[in-house]
C-alpha cells in the first residue's frame, strides 16, 4: 500500500505546456496540473486521448521542461534549472513510452539491454548481473534470449525487451505511458504481474498511464484523473472508481466489475461501490444473493 | 537544454489552414505562378532586378496572410551552412564570376582569397534569390492541401501524357512522400525521446565529435528505418486489398476549377516575369 513517509518523489506544481509554441499551429496540451507522488506508491494517469496525460510524463525525466509558472521537483531536482544533470535524473527516472520496441537497435538483444547502463557509464565487469536481472524481471530467460537476434523475436517478447532495456537503468521511479498496449491478453496480463513485483518486492514507485480501467485497479492504489489539460480529480483508487458518475461526464468509465456493482445498486440492491476485483465481486455477489 | 520539437523549426511543407487569397487560388494557378517566378529569379543577375522580385513575393506573403516571421523561422537551422557558403562565393568566385557589360574591380587580394565587385554582387544577388525562393516555396505549401499539390501535379503532367509520362503515378510518388514527412519526423520524435530515457545524449557529442555524432545517429536511423520500410510494406498492403491498380479507369472525387481571378493572376505574373528578363536594369 501507499507509504507515504517524508518528502515527495515528484511534486508537479501549477505546470503548463504548449506544442509549437510561437507557430501558428500552436497547441494548449496543458493548462494546470498539480501532482505528488511519494516515493513507494503505485500511481495511476488517467484521462481520455488528449488530456495531456503523455505531456505530463515527459516532464518527470526531462524530456519536456517546465515553463514558467510550473515546477516540477523530481528526487530534489528542481527541472526549471537548466543546469541540473538530466543524465542522473533518466537514471532514476526510467521512461517507457507506448510502443517501447521501436527503440531496439542491437543486433543482439542483450547489447540493446546494456544501452543505457553502457551510456550511464555503468563498469563493465557490473553490467552482466544488471542484464541478467532487468531480462528476469520481464521475465526474459537470460541464458536463452542474450544472444537472439533482436529483430527475430516475437511483439511480445521485443515489448519486455524494450522494457528490460530501461530497467537495467536500476530506476527509482518506472513510468509506462500506455506500455501494455497492442499486447496479446496472456503477455499482458503477465506484464502487469511483473509491474506489480516490481512496486511491491522492490520497492519501486511506478507511474501508470493507461486507458484500461481493469488494468489500473489492478495494479495502482492511487489515481489522477486529467480532463483537458487539468488534473481535475486525485484520490485512493476505490475512491476514484466511487465516483463513476463523474468519471463517466470526463468520458471515462470504471473496471466492469464496478460498473456490475453500480448497476446492481441502481436497481435497490445495497452493493458495495468499492468493488475492484472479480473476487471481491464475487464475495459481494455471495453476500446480496444470501440477504 | 536540447529540444525534440522539430516540426517547430520546419516550415516549408506545413499547411497551414486559412481563407485568404492565396489559399482560394487553384493549385494549378499557385504551381504555374512559383514556375514563371522561379524563371527570373534564377536567370537574372541585376541588384535591382532582384530587390523588385524579393519584394513581390514578399507581397505574395502578405496576401496569404502568413507571417513573414513563421516563413524565416524555418532558415534558422540551415544559417551556419549558408554563412559558410556565402563566404566562400565572396572570396573564391571573384575570378570566374564575371557578369556580363560589368567592368572588374578587385576589392580586396591576398594569396587564395580575390574579392572583386562581381563576388561581392554575387553574394547580395545570392542571399536575395535564396529569400524570394524561400519565400515562394513556403507559400505553395503552406497555403496548399497535399490533395490539392497532388491533384495540379497530375493536371499539369497530363499533357505529356504522348511521351508516355506516367502523370497519375508520378503525382502518387509525390503525395506519399508528402504525407510522409510529418510521420517520420514525429517517429523520429518519439525514437529520440526514448533513446534519451535510457541515457543516449542527444546533441550534446559537440560539432567537432564526428564519431559521437555518427553513433548517436545508428541509434536513430535503425530504428527509424525499420518503421519506415514497415509503414511502407502496410502501404502497400492496404493499396492491394482494396484493388488498386494506377490511374486506369480511376474517376476523381474533387475536380479543380479555374476561375477568372486565376487566369488573370496568372496573366499578371507571366508579364512581370518576361518583363523583368527584358528590362535591362542599370545595376
Amino acid at each position: 500500500m501507499a507509504v507515504e513517509n517524508g518528502a515527495p518523489i515528484i511534486k508537479v506544481n501549477n505546470l503548463h505546456h504548449n506544442y509549437l509554441r510561437g507557430t501558428p499551429l500552436e497547441v494548449v496540451a496543458l493548462k494546470g496540473v498539480d501532482m505528488e507522488i511519494f516515493p513507494g506508491e503505485a500511481v495511476g494517469i488517467i484521462g481520455r486521448a488528449g488530456a495531456g496525460k503523455s505531456t505530463v510524463v515527459q516532464h518527470f525525466n526531462g524530456l519536456i521542461r517546465p515553463r514558467e509558472p510550473g515546477k516540477v521537483i523530481v528526487d530534489g531536482l528542481d527541472l526549471s534549472d537548466p543546469t541540473v544533470n538530466i543524465k542522473e535524473l533518466r537514471q532514476r527516472v526510467g521512461l517507457v513510452f507506448q510502443y517501447p520496441e521501436d527503440q531496439l537497435f542491437e543486433r543482439l538483444l542483450g547489447d540493446d539491454i546494456a544501452f543505457g547502463p553502457r551510456k550511464m557509464g555503468v563498469p563493465f565487469a557490473e553490467l552482466r548481473p544488471r542484464v541478467q536481472w532487468a531480462m528476469e524481471m520481464v521475465g526474459l530467460d537470460f541464458e536463452t534470449f542474450k544472444d537472439r537476434y533482436t529483430f527475430s523475436l516475437s511483439g511480445g517478447e521485443k515489448r519486455k525487451a524494450a522494457i528490460a532495456g530501461v530497467l537495467a537503468l536500476k530506476p527509482k521511479v518506472l513510468i509506462l505511458d500506455e506500455s501494455t498496449s497492442g499486447v496479446d491478453p496472456r503477455s499482458r496480463k503477465d506484464l502487469l504481474g511483473r509491474i506489480r513485483c516490481l512496486h511491491e518486492e522492490h520497492g519501486m514507485t511506478v507511474i501508470f498511464v493507461s486507458p484500461n480501467m481493469e488494468d489500473m485497479a489492478g495494479l495502482v492504489n492511487k489515481i489522477f484523473v486529467m480532463a483537458d489539460g487539468r488534473t481535475v480529480m486525485s484520490g485512493s483508487t476505490r475512491e476514484i472508481f466511487a465516483q463513476r458518475e463523474q468519471l463517466l461526464e470526463y468520458g471515462l468509465g470504471v473496471p466492469q466489475v464496478t460498473e456490475v456493482m453500480h448497476e446492481l445498486k441502481a436497481r435497490g440492491y445495497s452493493a458495495n461501490l468499492s468493488v475492484l476485483s472479480v473476487e471481491e465481486a464475487e464475495a459481494e455477489l455471495w453476500k446480496i444473493l444470501s440477504s | 537544454m536540447e529540444d525534440f520539437e522539430f516540426l517547430r523549426n520546419v516550415t516549408i511543407g506545413q499547411y497551414l489552414p486559412g481563407d485568404s487569397f492565396v489559399h482560394r487560388l487553384d493549385p494549378r494557378t499557385k504551381m504555374t505562378v512559383m514556375i514563371l517566378m522561379v524563371l527570373p529569379i534564377t536567370f537574372t543577375l541585376s541588384y535591382l532586378a532582384n530587390l523588385l522580385l524579393v519584394l513581390v513575393c514578399l507581397g505574395f506573403v502578405a496576401l496569404s496572410g502568413i507571417s513573414v516571421k513563421y516563413i524565416l523561422s524555418g532558415v534558422k537551422p540551415a544559417l551556419g551552412m549558408i554563412t559558410i557558403l556565402a563566404l566562400m562565393q565572396l572570396f573564391f568566385y571573384g575570378d570566374t564570376y564575371v557578369p556580363a557589360n560589368m567592368q572588374i574591380v578587385t576589392l580586396f587580394h591576398w594569396g587564395i582569397f580575390h574579392v572583386t565587385n562581381g563576388s561581392v554582387q554575387l553574394v547580395f544577388v545570392s542571399i536575395m534569390r535564396f529569400l524570394s525562393l524561400l519565400f515562394l516555396a513556403s507559400l505553395l505549401t503552406n497555403t496548399t492541401t497535399t490533395t490539392g499539390l497532388t491533384h495540379a501535379t497530375e493536371d499539369m503532367l497530363r499533357p505529356f501524357a504522348f511521351l508516355k509520362v506516367p502523370a497519375h503515378e508520378l503525382s502518387l510518388v509525390l503525395t506519399i512522400a508528402l504525407r510522409f514527412v510529418p510521420i517520420l519526423a514525429e517517429q523520429l520524435e518519439t525514437i529520440m525521446k526514448a533513446q534519451a530515457s535510457r541515457g543516449a545524449d542527444m546533441g550534446s557529442g559537440g560539432k567537432l565529435q564526428f564519431i559521437q555524432t555518427t553513433r548517436q545517429v545508428v541509434v536513430l536511423v535503425v530504428p527509424l528505418f525499420i518503421n519506415a520500410f514497415q509503414r511502407a510494406e502496410d502501404l502497400v498492403l492496404a493499396m492491394e486489398s482494396r484493388c488498386y491498380t494506377g490511374s486506369a479507369g480511376r474517376t476523381r472525387l474533387v475536380h479543380l476549377h479555374m476561375t477568372r481571378t486565376d487566369l488573370l493572376t496568372i496573366f499578371v505574373v507571366a508579364v512581370f516575369a518576361v518583363g523583368i528578363l527584358i528590362v535591362p536594369f542599370p545595376v
